[in-house]
């Protein structure tokens, strides 16, 4: 399941005098008010340390957005939602002092957000505006394989930029899902050729572990890119 | 010669911008680019360019971890030192 997350401003009045229900699920268009009000101590600290007003707003809404669908998930309060973080800062959720049978992952930095979540098997999502500055066949082409730079220096045009933005996000999905990011080498992996050939789902297996499955979806439109990474049970 | 700040300073100027604008650096360089809105494909671009201006073996990873480019010029001093 992918929640889409309206990240633009929002200017409508909000009504202060209304009492704030946590367990209803969230208007994911509502005022930066509302969805301050789904976060903890320690979020709303982490938000404050955010400089700029879009990324700030970015974090508190997806945050909020998750909130709100991993209590309709688990069926819990949002007070008893907390996240710890894995070694490398994958988040997980904790209900009740227990790791929380669900796994999520959020990308904040496309317009919109992304949040995905999954009963089973981890999952990640990445989604990057389609306004890319970068030259793929510059110095961030390393993170690709030595064939899919070859693709890259072979395209023209938008085609050239749709995939290098294929190529970023179902790679950055996949380490986002390992909870690795980027200490993971991600040139010694290819992202399946159907979907560098503009396909929208495959199957995935790394070579360094061919006995997990994945199953890749892009997603996007023509403002951003995404792709989804979800670990598939046998 | 520049220091290792000025010339972090200048990688930034000239490669990463947020909403179409630069990042207002503040002196000390005490910012995380991922909290002020860089995405990540432009701090994985600016570690390659790091890297490749120093010489050195610098990774994302290496750059999500040192989190602000205060700790980052500390880093790059510390292994040319």
């Amino acid at each position: 399941m992918v929640i889409h997350v309206d990240l633009r401003p929002h200017t409508a009045p909000m009504d202060h005098t209304a009492p704030m229900d946590h367990t209803a699920p969230m208007d994911h268009t509502a005022p930066m008010d509302n969805a301050l009000a789904w976060l903890d101590h320690a979020e709303r600290a982490r938000w404050r340390r955010y400089r700029y007003e879009r990324p700030r707003r970015e974090f508190g809404l997806c945050r909020a957005a998750l909130r709100a669908t991993l209590c309709a998930r688990l069926g819990c309060a949002n007070e008893e939602l907390t996240f710890e973080t894995s070694h490398h800062g994958k988040p997980f959720a904790v209900v009740g002092g227990a790791r929380a049978p669900v796994s999520f992952n959020v990308s904040h930095s496309g317009t919109p957000g992304l949040t995905a979540r999954a009963a089973a098997g981890r999952i990640g999502v990445d989604g990057e505006n389609r306004a890319t500055r970068h030259d793929p066949d510059g110095p961030i082409g390393t993170v690709f394989a030595p064939a899919e730079r070859a693709e890259l220096a072979a395209a023209r045009g938008t085609g050239k930029i749709d995939l290098f933005l294929t190529l970023w996000t179902v790679k950055e999905a996949l380490i986002k899902a390992l909870g690795l990011g980027f200490s993971m080498d991600t040139s010694a992996f290819e992202v399946p050729p159907a979907l560098r050939r503009g396909a929208r789902e495959a199957t995935f297996r790394f070579p360094h572990d061919p006995v997990v499955r994945w199953r890749l979806n892009t997603l996007g439109s023509a403002s951003f890119a995404g792709a989804v990474a979800h670990e598939l049970e046998d | 010669m520049a220091s290792t700040a000025d010339r972090i300073r200048t990688l930034v100027n000239e490669n990463i911008e947020v909403d179409g604008k630069p990042i207002d650096l503040p002196d000390d360089l005490d910012i995380s680019l991922t909290e002020a809105g860089v995405p990540s494909t432009d701090v994985v671009a600016l570690t390659k360019l790091i890297a490749q201006e120093y010489g050195v073996e610098f990774t994302p990873d290496q750059c999500g971890e040192l989190n602000t480019l205060k700790k980052v010029v500390a880093y790059l001093d510390n292994k040319s030192g």
